[in-house]
């Protein structure tokens, strides 16, 4: 039997009476690519803000593997091991892409922890190697704010794995991304699956074709369907709520 | 890499050459000029670590700095000779005694209300520590309350501007306890062991110069731990540095102490140079210089802070010996002040780099076909 490496148990928020997250449940496996679906205003942003503590939940509980994170601090949300892409992307503008990786890849948070110089020979090891993954390399001392929009999103991409987090939240990743992008970030998220386990927002099917397993549909601020992508697009109530935007495809 | 280009340390090497030399050049008047010159050096820097590395522009850092002169002054003033012979058994200052009701004993116990807070100040090393205390636990209550409640930008400024004014009220309002707008004068020298420290000696000289030298490499490689980077990180997204799992408020606060402790050994080292502390080293006026100092010589290098702020007092110094242009000065130094902001937001620091950086490149690339730093690669898609 798998692992549950996230369990949202029936959380949910409501913004001046308007319920943007009304009793969601979802339970994602450890390794999983799980991809969350739905129109604009569904609460999908809405419901990542809540796994990572940016927004308080009213309802409901999450668990991270075995501990309950329900309304944690984020930096302490960010510690267990939840790694957040925004869907405004967001690095260090003005520190090199090497800078940017050495950040995220220190591993203890505290102040007096890091009052040391320099990283040790496995780390500087582990950021070269992540360079080569997000295909950074020859950017390594360029400084963030002179990367192209596609390579932004990748360096934020390598934050988070160098991060180690055990559960990755993509945020509409390909947004506003080339089609040449869009595949590379597609494969980017694949060499991410089976060392982390991840949530991701898209709205693009053929990237969702690409990558997915299991999808959720998100519905006005609730679960509306959960499955394979063949029994989400043969799922009528999925039908009914697409209904007049010719459909989720 | 501990360095950004290979001029960096030369830089600070040349620097501190210079000043451990500069007395062989200087004569006693100039010297005293020049070691207040190097106090404020160390405020430049200490702007610099907190505007140009934490992104707190910090309009109060006169607070820490009068607060590190007060604490030293208050021991130094019932060292002073006018303090000792009030004829009691413990020193009693010249003013507490002008201000004293009529009928009180001539004991600093109780002369006037309050005064017993003085008590403890016989001690010169209590005077030293609380010039460290005092501006560190400050820091400490403010960042930890402003930055927790995620207060940042012009707010920052407009708190630590607000409270500088009010603490400088209050030491004015507290007239029989502080000499209110007077300040405290007459000092009594400083002194370890046996040896006092003149304020027109070479040891006054050389403990500024060395403590300063002190501060910029301690700055310096403290910038460069892994704390500073993550610093640096927090400066530039707070929020992205927050969802990597980062206490960005401890972060803050930890170099904003930094900063307001080196403000507080500022006001020390200037007491023992001037032989006063006064409120004026709480006007507003005087924490916005230290601001443009920076800005001047660049908030994002510590040494080309601490220079511009040397540059611009020994400018005006000169420029102050000509009558007619002390009035002008003002207007002049606004002028710069605008001009560096719009042309040279880095600062003559950040001109520096960039045209050493430039020469280090050639250098390199005399050697190697490609330039090592600054290539913007775009990925074959
Ligand atoms: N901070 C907020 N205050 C008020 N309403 C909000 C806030 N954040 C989101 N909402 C509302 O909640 C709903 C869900 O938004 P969101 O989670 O951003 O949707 P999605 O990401 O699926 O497009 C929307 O109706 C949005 O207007
Ligand atoms: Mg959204």
């Amino acid at each position: 039997m798998a692992v549950t490496a996230l369990l949202i148990d029936g959380i949910g928020v409501d913004f001046a009476g308007l319920k943007a997250v009304d009793n969601v449940s979802i339970a994602i496996n450890e390794g999983e690519l799980r991809v969350l679906l739905g129109a604009n205003g569904a609460g999908k942003t809405t419901l990542m803000d809540l796994i990572s503590g940016k927004t308080r939940s009213m309802r409901g509980r999450v668990f991270l593997y075995d501990t309950e994170i329900t309304n944690w601090p984020e930096h302490a949300i960010a510690r267990a091991g939840i790694g957040r892409k925004f869907q405004i992307p967001s690095v260090f503008r003005d520190l090199t892409v090497r800078r940017n990786l050495q950040v995220a890849s220190c591993r203890n948070p505290s102040v007096f922890a890091n009052l040391r110089l320099g990283f040790s020979a496995e780390a500087r090891q582990r950021i070269d190697q992540m360079l080569a993954v997000i295909g950074l390399e020859d950017a390594a001392e360029t400084t963030a704010a002179y990367l192209s929009h596609g390579q932004t999103q990748w360096l934020e991409m390598g934050l988070l794995m160098i991060q180690n987090a055990k559960l990755i939240l993509l945020d509409e990743p390909t947004a506003g991304m080339t089609v040449a992008e869009t595949r590379k970030t597609a494969e980017l998220i694949r060499k991410m699956r089976g060392q982390h386990t991840i949530l991701v927002v898209e709205h693009d099917m053929a990237f969702v074709r690409e990558i997915a397993e299991k999808i959720t549909v998100m519905h006005l601020g609730q679960v509306l369907a959960e499955g394979s992508i063949a029994a989400i697009e043969a799922n009528p109530k999925v039908r009914a709520a697409y209904l007049g935007s010719k459909g989720i495809a | 890499m501990l360095f950004k280009n290979h001029y960096e340390p030369l830089a600070y090497a040349i620097f501190i050459a210079a000043i451990l030399a500069a007395p062989l050049v200087l004569d006693e008047f100039w010297l005293n000029r020049f070691s207040k010159y190097l106090v404020f050096g160390m405020l430049g820097s200490a702007v610099a670590l907190s505007w140009g590395y934490a992104g707190i522009l910090n309009l109060g850092q006169g607070l820490f700095f009068g607060a590190g002169a007060y604490m030293l002054a208050m021991s130094l003033k019932l060292a002073s000779p006018t303090s000792l012979q009030q004829g009691s058994s413990t020193p009693v200052p010249d003013f507490m005694l002008w201000n004293a009701e009529p009928g009180a004993p001539t004991q600093l116990c109780c002369i006037v209300k309050g005064s017993a807070l003085w008590l403890p100040f016989q001690s010169q090393w209590f005077g030293v520590a609380m010039g460290l205390a005092v501006p560190v636990v400050l820091a400490t209550v403010l960042g930890s309350v402003v930055f927790a409640k995620r207060i940042s930008g012009t707010f920052v400024s407009i708190i630590t501007l607000a409270l500088v004014l009010l603490v400088r009220l209050l030491i004015i309002d507290a007239q029989p306890l502080t000499n209110g707008f007077n300040g405290l004068t007459d000092l009594g020298s400083f002194h370890i062991g046996d040896f006092t420290f003149d304020p027109y000696g070479l040891e006054s000289y050389y403990l500024i110069a060395g403590l300063l030298s002190l501060v910029l490499v301690g700055t310096r490689l403290l910038i460069s731990t892994r704390a500073g980077l993550i610093l640096q990180a927090t400066r530039d997204d707070e929020v992205r540095a927050r969802y990597l799992g980062f206490n960005v408020p401890h972060y803050k606060t930890f170099f904003f102490v930094i900063s307001a402790a080196i403000c507080g050994v500022a006001g020390m080292l200037y007491v023992l140079v001037s032989e006063f502390a006064s409120p004026t080293f709480m006007d507003l006026s005087f924490s916005i210089t230290m601001v443009v100092w920076a800005a001047v010589g660049g908030r994002a290098s510590i040494l080309g802070a601490c220079i511009g702020a040397i540059l611009i007092n020994m400018i005006e110094a000169k420029i102050s010996e000509t009558k007619a242009l002390v009035e002008v000065w003002k207007a002049i130094i606004g002028l710069i002040f605008v001009l560096v902001v719009l042309f040279l937001p880095r600062g003559l620091g950040g001109l520096a780099h960039d045209l050493c950086r430039g020469l280090w490149r050639r250098r390199v690339s005399g050697t190697s076909p490609v330039g090592k730093t600054g290539t913007i690669s775009h990925p074959a898609a």
